[in-house]
């Protein structure tokens, strides 16, 4: 036995070439390929750039300081109960009426995630399902799907995504209702990469296919600066037909935050600038938002926790310009059918 | 390009496929959710937004 087995590699070669098995395999050929592309990676490596964060949450921090995604009007309950912690699973019962934008409604969700599984879905009164579905691969490589399903016909929308984080880039691909007969739909792409430890450049492209015979295109640029320590990030993002977006944020301390947001539409027909600046104050027990923007709107939202189980929110907006105002309240109350420790918290006195 | 029959019959399995979708989602999350948790609940808990 021991005649036929190989000798292992005197150590010499081993220091001297980095992979040695590539050496007499059918790879031969185009090695000089191999070790080109590694001592780019090594060289790569070496800059030591960042992550940049993925396109899609370019504008996350701001858009978590400003309460646009989270005012509401009319009254408003949500039943969360939280079933198990690790996996997560809760369902949720909201109930909305007595707005003037929307009509009341009532809406179950449920929610199932484990380390590589995410699955959400929520269904309304009318029938009508939403649904996403996220798988991943590793850490870094994440496979989404997004639905929404309604009964009547021309509602139904499917997403696919997917999203590979590297180490100091991120790419990005979506298709919304891929047809794959015809291949229309939408699709997106788009790719960010840190080209200094503070900032980043991308891209994303749009294609456009709502018939067989029509087809569109269109790219916007992104640029990204995120301070050394992280407590500021300001953004850029064109969007094709002279629409420009920039943003900042900063963070002033533990429990502040502001932001700023200064939206530029320059089309030929109609030529306008919108900014608004708000600020969140995160205190022990509640949660404030305030803004305030161009159009006249003075909005806020406090989201107080009575308990850890109790919260009430309020949020209000008046519209100066446009003599309108709205107000919504609400409540949301989280059970549990597990106890303290099963939840991992400490155990109350 | 694919035949038109070879056509029919792609866009039938995607509407077979969105309409189960549509009416099982939830109760597959609900499954998964249930068959999965630790501890396992107890359906009265699942369903009922007082209980």
């Amino acid at each position: 036995m021991a005649t036929t087995s190989i000798p292992p590699l005197p150590v010499k070669d081993t220091l001297i070439d980095p992979s040695p098995s590539l050496r007499y395999s059918y790879f031969t050929p185009i090695s000089p390929l191999f070790n080109a592309y590694d001592r780019f990676s090594l060289w790569r490596a070496d800059l030591g750039l960042p992550q940049p964060g993925t396109v899609e949450n370019l504008q996350k921090e701001v858009k978590s300081t400003h309460l646009t995604n989270f005012a509401f009007d009319g009254a408003r309950a949500d039943l969360t109960k939280s079933l198990s912690m690790s996996p997560l699973f809760q369902v949720t019962h909201s109930f909305a009426l007595g707005s003037q934008t929307a009509p009341s409604s009532y809406n179950f969700g449920a929610i199932f995630g484990s380390t590589q599984v995410f699955l959400q879905g929520g269904v309304d009164h009318d029938g009508n399902v939403s649904g996403r579905f996220n798988y991943g691969w590793t850490p870094s490589t994440v496979t989404k799907l997004q639905a929404q399903l309604s009964s009547q016909p021309g509602h139904n929308m499917i997403q696919l995504e997917h999203d590979y984080q590297g180490q100091d880039y991120s790419i990005n691909g979506k298709a919304m209702n891929p047809s794959p007969t015809d291949g229309t739909g939408i699709y997106v792409g788009s790719y960010l990469q840190s080209i200094t430890k503070n900032i980043a450049l991308g891209v994303e492209t749009i294609f456009q296919r709502p018939t067989p015979d029509v087809s569109e295109i269109s790219s916007s640029y992104l640029a990204k600066i995120t301070s050394s320590d992280k407590s500021w990030i300001a953004t850029a993002q064109t969007q094709g037909l002279g629409i420009l977006q920039t943003t900042y944020w900063q963070k002033l301390s533990d429990k502040v935050e502001v932001a700023a947001d200064l939206q530029l539409i320059a089309m030929p027909n109609r030529r306008e600038a919108i900014t608004t600046i708000g600020a969140k104050y995160d205190l022990r027990l509640a949660t404030f938002r305030a803004q305030f923007d161009t159009t006249g709107k003075v909005a806020a939202l406090l989201e107080q926790r009575f308990t850890p189980t109790f919260a009430f929110l309020i949020s209000g907006e008046i519209d100066h310009f446009k003599n309108q105002a709205k107000i919504g309240l609400g409540v949301m109350i989280e059970s549990s059918s597990l106890t303290p420790e099963e939840m991992g918290m400490p155990p109350q006195p | 390009m694919p035949s038109e029959e070879t056509k029919e019959r792609i866009v039938k399995v995607i509407e077979i496929g969105r309409t189960v979708l549509h009416y099982g989602w939830i109760p597959l999350i609900i499954y998964v959710g249930f068959t999965r948790s630790n501890p396992q609940p107890s359906l009265i808990k699942l369903i009922s937004p007082l209980a």
